[in-house]
């Protein structure tokens, strides 16, 4: 059995650094099934928690495909190897050492759409750890509005291995982040088979986030208003989010949209959302009115 | 008809099944001419396909005058409320547009769903 060896580099959470993961997918992608996978973190000074989801993803991935994966823990450094242990990535992975409460927010992985399960961690593992101040109203108002990304990814992706998430608490960037990834078909392809082949994989973001559109099977009637949702959800509280998806990449901010082609494409969409972290409620507005419903 | 929409999708309504459910339970009633009250006490988490799936879908086949005079909500909290207000929107213009032109987009879209 073929055994491919991968660097593994410091990855941060920039559009370069999504560059060296779709590139790492491209190199498994291309090995085909039944290889076995090492990754060597020799030149590796740490990972942020989109490269962790990317990795767990991946390492399913090939065994989904016949493979092996393997972490190489000696060519770890300490913090690499500390932050892994320490998130319950290495846990996931077979390593006997239990995860910790720290900074991280745990890398969990989910085979099929356990709702309750994502909620909790919502609510009790990335929330509702004393890192921002909100109600309880508030507290589920965002895991409803967080939890979008998770069944959307379920209902669009069609992904054969899960949906992976992890995140991270940043004291000194006074930041809250969370990455969610899935190597289904990705958003583009899915708006290109639905609409057409002409569409870039900017505009075919900017497709999806349009309110109204979706590539969500519509067996149940209408959809198309989940990403709508979360992109009121981080502008409001000055947070930041990033998908990044087969070969279209979108950005959303307080400051606005903004949509682009990939230069390096793999089957999949890795989420980011950050948020900052400053201790302030979240506004919450009410909508409660006389207005009939239809 | 009263229904506690807890006892059905649990403290949190978020996906298309739990969705589908509350209008399984719900379509034919509300067809026939009966009031239905949906009571939201103790959900907690909404996230729109449940909406979508649970009462936006319900404007295919009935009026928006009938539903606002047979369809209550009960205990739905502010976020439930806001997420709901879209959804109906949304879905009112979905089933506004050119139904042939509706159809093409389901068949394709249950096509590729099928075909994976």
């Amino acid at each position: 059995m073929a055994t491919l060896t991968l660097q593994i580099p410091t990855i941060n959470d920039s559009r370069l650094d999504f560059t060296v993961l779709a590139k790492i997918w491209q190199d498994v992608a291309k090995a085909g099934n039944g290889t076995n996978v090492n990754f060597n973190f020799s030149s590796c000074g740490f990972l942020r928690p989109n490269a962790v989801v990317f990795l767990g993803a991946l390492a399913r991935l090939i065994q989904h495909r016949g493979g092996a994966p393997r972490f190489l823990v000696d060519t770890m450094q300490s913090q690499v190897s500390a932050n892994l242990l320490q998130n319950g990535f290495a846990y996931a992975m077979g390593d006997d050492t239990q995860p910790w409460q720290g900074n991280s927010i745990p890398y969990r992985e989910y085979s099929q759409i356990d709702k309750n399960a994502i909620v909790y961690s919502l609510k009790n593992e990335w929330l509702g750890r004393g890192w921002v101040n909100i109600s309880h109203d508030l507290m589920n108002e965002i895991a409803g509005r967080m939890s979008e990304i998770y069944v959307n990814a379920f209902d669009h992706s069609l992904t054969p291995i899960g949906v992976y998430s992890c995140g991270q608490h940043f004291p000194n960037r006074r930041e809250l982040t969370l990455a969610v990834a899935d190597f289904g078909v990705g958003i583009p392809s899915k708006v290109r088979f639905q609409e057409g082949e002409a569409f870039a994989g900017a505009d075919a973001m900017r497709w999806a986030f349009t309110r109204g559109n979706s590539t969500a099977r519509q067996i149940h009637g209408p959809r198309g208003m989940g990403l709508d949702l979360l992109k009121e959800f981080v502008r409001v509280n000055r947070g930041r989010l990033e998908i990044y998806s087969h070969d279209g990449y979108a950005c959303i901010d307080s400051t606005g949209e903004m949509y682009e082609n990939l230069p390096v494409f793999f089957e999949g969409t890795l989420v980011q959302v950050r948020l900052v972290c400053d201790n302030k409620l979240y506004l919450l507005s009410s909508e409660i009115d006389s207005l009939a419903f239809f | 008809m009263y229904i506690k929409v807890k006892d059905l999708v649990g403290e949190n309504a978020m996906t298309l099944d739990d969705g589908a459910a509350i209008y399984n339970q719900i379509h034919d009633p509300l067809v026939q001419g009966q009031v239905v009250q949906l009571d939201f006490e103790g959900v907690e988490v909404f996230a729109s396909p449940f909406f979508n799936a649970g009462v936006g879908h319900l404007l295919a086949d009935l009026q928006p005058d009938a539903l606002n005079n047979h369809l209550k909500f009960e205990h739905l909290s502010d976020f439930g409320i806001r997420v709901l207000r879209r959804v109906i929107d949304n879905a009112k213009e979905y089933y506004a547009a050119n139904q042939s032109h509706r159809n093409a987009i389901d068949r394709i879209v249950q096509d590729n769903a099928a075909n994976g």
